[in-house]
């Protein structure tokens, strides 16, 4: 099968950092592969660099056929980001919600004023969004009212509104109460269920275990492992991912 | 105090009664207040109503000084006037004491309020005037500001340290009288216009700077992410936050402007408040009046505008929550 996101060669520098050292990754439509690593390892900016929000410095992003090469400028360079864009959904850690419109507002504005697409249109579709992540009764609240988790569901309901082929999470519960990182999982859970392909940065290793086809793991800057959550986690071949591991079991 | 809860039929809680004690200590704050704000107020219309106080040669008397036009001479002159008010034959002896309040001329007021008054049209159109072109230069200053161009960085900063490092009223004088040596001759209004807009769009772009980088870099971020242009971005998300967050200090200016609208009345052609108080203040000998009555309508005009501001400062305050 041909892969839907292809990371090749890929360099990024922050000044003279070298936080990303010359990944190629690719990743297979449906997929779920969750990132994991120390703080600083660098799996965020990873994250970043595929929708461009982190302009990579060597190699090339290619998602769903469109292939951008990092470090370049100008107009054709713009449109094939924002082409990229366009492929891709992004939820944050601090949700990012749009603090002056409502949840419906917040839902529908990248349809119309991205798009182009019919208001009416684009308020069925993103209540039928809304209704699958819970939040469809929240629809006319503003941001400020709604909870973490809740908030988390109304951004994810956001991304899946643009109809993106892939979907990115950046550490989505780790801004989180404890108790209501369960809800956001579930409808994460979900959305991998209805088969999108999904990227996920995370420290949740229940969350990579039960869902994740792949994880991948970082140190570095370096991809140090790549496997199934089975083997990953009962048998981790390299030693800093069993550290790594193990810092979670005992934290836990 | 009421211990019990109609609505859910139950003693009310210990924080249901902190809260009512704490709503009470405000009411009656604020009602103080309030009545504060009357005795002054009383006092100061005390103090302008020609009222003397008198107790001398044995007798006491309160009496009310007022203008009137006598014939002297077969000349027709305005001179004060005592009445006579009530009076007891016992008092201090010789000259005793006495405790006057100013006597403003009634008359001249009558005559000359329509005039001033028809000053606030003028005066509220350079207002309005000015404050679309302060908010134009404001935000083209503030963007400019954070520009990482360095030469528009300089622009905006060169424009507003200019500005405010020199007196509003030169820049109205250099508007109206030195632009024309060089063939440019404004009215008084554009001059008025032009320098009122430019001095408080350099105030105002360091509110609209605040605002702007009041908006978090997530926000940015996640527009980005839905594919939206930087156009799109500053437009349908930074601009609106940033906005929401400069009203309140925008409307504190547009008041300010209103009253430094007064000093275009030095160009001698527009006739607003000022220019029309001082004019006829001057030509009765009557400034005090003139200006009293220029003060009162600056000061209904600001009361207003701020009952606006709080409202609207109200209403935005709502959609945050």
């Amino acid at each position: 099968m041909e892969a839907i996101v292809r990371i090749s060669n890929l360099d990024k520098y922050f000044d003279r950092l070298h936080v990303l050292k010359d990944i190629s990754v690719d990743i297979q439509p449906r997929e779920v592969v969750c990132l994991i690593g120390r703080s600083g390892s660098g799996k965020s900016t990873l994250l970043r660099c595929i929708n461009f929000l982190e302009e990579p410095s060597h190699g090339s992003i290619e998602v769903d056929g469109i292939r951008v090469a990092g470090g370049e400028k100008g107009k054709v360079h713009r449109q094939l980001v924002h082409d990229v864009r366009l492929k891709t959904g992004m939820v944050f850690q601090e949700f990012n919600l749009f603090p002056h419109m409502t949840v419906l507002e917040n839902v529908i504005e990248g349809p119309v004023i991205v798009k182009g697409m019919d208001r009416k249109e684009a308020i069925a579709f993103a209540e039928e969004n809304l209704d699958s992540v819970g939040m469809l009764f929240k629809k006319d609240e503003y941001p400020m009212r709604l909870s973490g988790g809740q908030k988390q569901r109304v951004a994810i309901a956001r991304a899946l509104t643009m109809q993106p082929r892939v979907m990115l999470f950046d550490e989505p519960t780790s801004a989180l109460d404890p108790e209501l990182i369960g809800e956001v999982l579930n409808v994460m859970k979900k959305v991998a269920k209805d088969g999108m392909t999904m990227l996920v940065v995370t420290h949740e290793m229940g969350f990579a275990r039960e869902v994740a086809d792949r994880v991948i793991v970082m140190s570095d800057g370096q991809l140090i492992e790549d496997s199934k959550p089975e083997e990953l986690f009962t048998d981790p071949k390299d030693p800093r991912t069993k550290a790594l591991i193990d810092r979670y079991r005992t934290g836990e | 105090m009421n211990l019990f809860n109609k609505e859910t039929g139950q003693n009310k809680s210990q924080a249901e009664l902190l809260y009512q004690v704490q709503q009470k200590k405000k009411f009656i704050f604020r009602r103080n207040v309030i009545l504060s704000w009357a005795g002054l107020l009383l006092f100061l219309i005390f103090l302008f109503s020609g009222i003397e106080l008198r107790s001398a040669n044995r007798v006491t008397s309160i009496s009310a000084w007022h203008f009137e036009i006598v014939t002297e001479n077969d000349v027709k002159v305005r001179k004060r006037v005592e009445r006579v008010l009530a009076s007891l034959p016992v008092g201090l002896p010789n000259d005793g004491i006495s405790l006057k309040t100013i006597a403003v001329d009634n008359e001249f007021i009558r005559n000359n309020s329509n005039f001033v008054a028809q000053g606030i049209v003028q005066t509220i159109k350079i207002s309005a005037l000015s404050i679309m072109l302060a908010i134009v230069l404001a935000l083209l200053a503030a963007l400019g500001r954070l520009s990482t161009n360095p030469v528009v960085y300089a622009v905006s900063t060169f424009y507003v340290s200019l500005i405010r490092g020199t007196p509003l009223y030169l820049q109205i004088f250099f508007f109206f009288l030195a632009l024309p040596q060089l063939n440019i001759v404004l009215t008084g209004l554009w001059a008025g216009v032009l320098a009122l807009g430019l001095n408080y769009g350099a105030y105002m772009s360091e509110t609209f700077r605040a605002g702007l980088s009041s908006v978090g870099k997530g926000q940015r971020e996640a527009a980005s992410a839905l594919g939206m242009t930087p156009g799109q971005t500053m437009r349908r998300i930074v601009l609106p936050q940033a906005l929401r967050f400069a009203i309140p200090p925008m409307g504190n200016d547009f008041i300010s402007m209103t009253k430094d609208s007064a000093l275009v009345s030095a160009t001698g052609f527009v006739h607003e408040i000022m220019w029309r108080a001082t004019k006829v203040g001057r030509a009765e000998f009557r400034n005090m009046e003139a200006l009293v009555m220029a003060a009162i309508f600056y000061w209904i005009m600001t009361l207003l505008l701020t009952s606006i501001q709080s409202r609207v400062e109200t209403r935005l305050a709502k959609g945050d929550r």
